[in-house]
């Protein structure tokens, strides 16, 4: 399914005081849709925060697309194309859709050579860009707030797909919204992922992950027990991998699915 | 029950050939503008006198300087803030400025003391604003609380410098500047252009975006990669800067300068921002509505004099549409609440 490597990390270790978090791990995201999954404390935070450059690992190198880099800053993560879409979404309640988009990369027009915002332009865009994923939302110019939960959701996604971030980041991304959101948020998310975006989700709900997921990565104790192709497995297995049923998982080549 | 204007908006076309439709804020522009057009019509049947091109000059002129106040005080609590320190920085900047320029001034129309004087206030009230804005950026402290400090130690510097008395003996091109004009009073011009500048600031340029998105979610404009320290900074320096210059307009108009000048602004000058349809909650409102919001002030306390009323019904009536503003912003944030609340659960 997936084709071609976009992301690794390699050797990455964090440990807050004595408790490793992250346990040497070493992992390569193609393009696709990835879902983590792992019980509560089993490193998928950290592991997601190191990813979004807020938090630097003790050890371990990355390779985007090939070549080292180093996440410094989530910041500097945005500038390498990783996106995060944060849990709070961070947005601006009482301003527009595409002011929300294109905050902090206004786009400006020299008017008697003083930089005035383009408003124009930046409406422009940001409508191609919500058309071009299919998001539905009324206007460019609806104020954030006037916005349902899912609407909200979207427009934060907007923002990562129109800076063209190669790597998306979601962490429980429709924890909070309603079963008909959640829907149409997946659906977006699919249309990404048809558009050849790198997706890495962290997520709770194991059965929707077996339709969208083209790999699963079960996380626990700081490290990576499995991975696999959902169409390989069962929920059943992945829980067992989540809870530790198959204690003897020391690396998880040796259990790709059709190995055992 | 109270409809809601707002949901208007997202059936607005996608590419409206003008910018200003798309104003969240034109409806309640229109609206404050609508109480103004009222209360200069009902001044007008009452005292016939009221529309006449000196009576409204002196109206505007009233306006001018508690609306230099103004203009600083939205941007400041759009932000989420709140600056209590501009009127004591319209005492001081006026007092610094004007003890410089009676120290130098001898004889002649001293029109070079005049803009130096003019310079010099404006750095005062910039560098106070500025003064501000270090404090509350970087140590992080409630905004509120600062420039209370800062309120009544600009003011007992501007009492020190001039031991607590009145300042005069200035150049006469300065009486001219306050009080003369170029077809409209000076003192007009220079606001008008400060309404201009803190108007397209606000609404713009980037600076003024973040204004307002700082007002809505610190952690957005955070994580949106903006030096915010460096924002607040300067946002309480505008403000400082507005101030310098109506201290010095003060001290021309006046043809003296008082330590105690401007502390009956502050409170005005919040009420034009807040019925302008400023929130002080941040994140909403502009410097048209504190314009409206400014003159509808003024009209009040012009009208009440020539009517024959106690100009202190000013006071009253400012307080009750204060009130009025504030009661009327939270009807409808609590019904778009509960609109988005019910969308939610659809």
């Amino acid at each position: 399914m997936d084709s071609g490597e976009v992301f690794r990390m390699e050797s990455v270790t964090k440990s807050y005081g004595g408790i490793r978090a992250l346990d040497n791990i070493s992992v390569t995201f193609g393009e696709g849709l990835t879902a983590i999954i792992g019980d509560n404390g089993a490193g998928k935070s950290t592991f997601m925060k190191i990813l979004s450059g807020v938090t630097i690992p003790d050890h371990g190198t990355f390779l985007l697309h090939g070549h080292p880099i180093h996440i410094t800053s989530p910041v500097e993560a945005r500038k390498l194309g990783i996106e995060s879409l944060y849990q709070d979404l961070a947005l601006a309640d009482t301003l527009n859709v595409y002011a929300n988009m294109f905050l902090g990369r206004e786009l400006v027009k020299r008017i008697v050579g003083l930089p005035f915002l383009d408003e124009r332009h930046m409406a422009q865009l940001a409508s191609e860009t919500l058309d071009q994923v299919r998001i539905n939302i009324p206007s460019v110019h609806t104020m954030v707030r006037n916005l349902s939960g899912g609407q909200r959701q979207a427009v934060a996604l907007a923002r990562a797909i129109h800076f063209k971030a190669s790597v998306l980041l979601l962490d429980e991304p429709t924890a909070a919204l309603g079963p008909k959101e959640t829907d149409s948020f997946n659906r977006i998310i699919m249309n990404l992922v048809d558009e050849g975006k790198t997706v890495i989700m962290v997520t709770h709900n194991i059965p929707q992950m077996m339709e969208m997921a083209s790999r699963v990565v079960v996380m626990r104790a700081g490290t990576i027990v499995a991975e696999m192709s959902p169409k390989d497995t069962t929920q059943e297995e992945i829980m067992a991998f989540m809870v530790g049923s198959y204690k003897t998982v020391k690396s998880p080549q040796n259990f790709q699915k059709g190995g055992d | 029950m109270v409809e809601m204007k707002e949901s208007n908006s997202e059936r607005q076309p996608k590419n409206g050939r003008f910018a200003s439709i798309h104003s969240p804020y034109a409806t309640a522009n229109i609206r404050i503008l609508g109480i103004l057009v009222i209360l200069v019509v009902i001044f007008s049947i009452i005292a016939p006198g009221f529309i006449s091109f000196i009576s409204l000059q002196s109206i505007l002129v009233s306006t001018a300087l508690f609306l230099l106040l103004a203009l600083g005080e939205t941007l400041v609590i759009i932000s989420g803030g709140i600056d209590l320190s501009i009127g004591s920085m319209l005492a001081l900047s006026g007092m610094v400025s004007g003890v410089m320029m009676s120290h130098y001034y001898h004889t002649g129309s001293g029109v070079g003391i005049a803009v130096l004087g003019l310079g010099i206030a404006l750095a005062t009230g910039l560098l106070g604003g500025i003064l501000n804005g270090i404090v509350i950026a970087n140590l992080r402290l409630n905004p509120l609380i600062v420039t209370l400090g800062t309120m009544g130690i600009f003011e007992g510097v501007a009492e020190l410098i001039s031991n607590g008395l009145p300042v005069s003996n200035f150049p006469p091109s300065l009486f001219s500047l306050g009080n003369g004009g170029f077809g409209l009073p000076w003192l007009l011009w220079f606001t008008i252009a400060a309404v201009l500048f803190y108007g397209l600031l606000l609404a713009k340029t980037r600076f003024g975006r973040y204004i307002y998105a700082y007002g809505a979610s610190k952690d957005a404009v955070v994580r949106a990669g903006v030096n915010t320290k460096r924002h607040t900074t300067w946002l309480y320096g505008l403000a400082g800067l507005a101030a310098g210059l109506a201290g010095y307009l003060s001290t021309a108009h006046f043809e003296t300068a008082s330590p105690v000048a401007g502390s009956q602004y502050l409170l005005i000058a919040v009420a034009a921002a807040v019925i302008g349809g400023t929130t002080l909650q941040g994140g909403e409102g502009t410097i048209w509505g504190t314009v409206i919001g400014a003159l509808i002030i003024s009209v009040l306390e012009n009208g009440f004099v020539i009517v024959g009323m106690a100009s202190f019904w000013q006071l009253v009536a400012v307080g009750v549409m204060v009130i009025v503003a504030v009661y009327f912003n939270e009807i409808q944030r609590r019904s778009r609440l509960a609109a988005v609340g019910r969308r939610q659960r659809q």
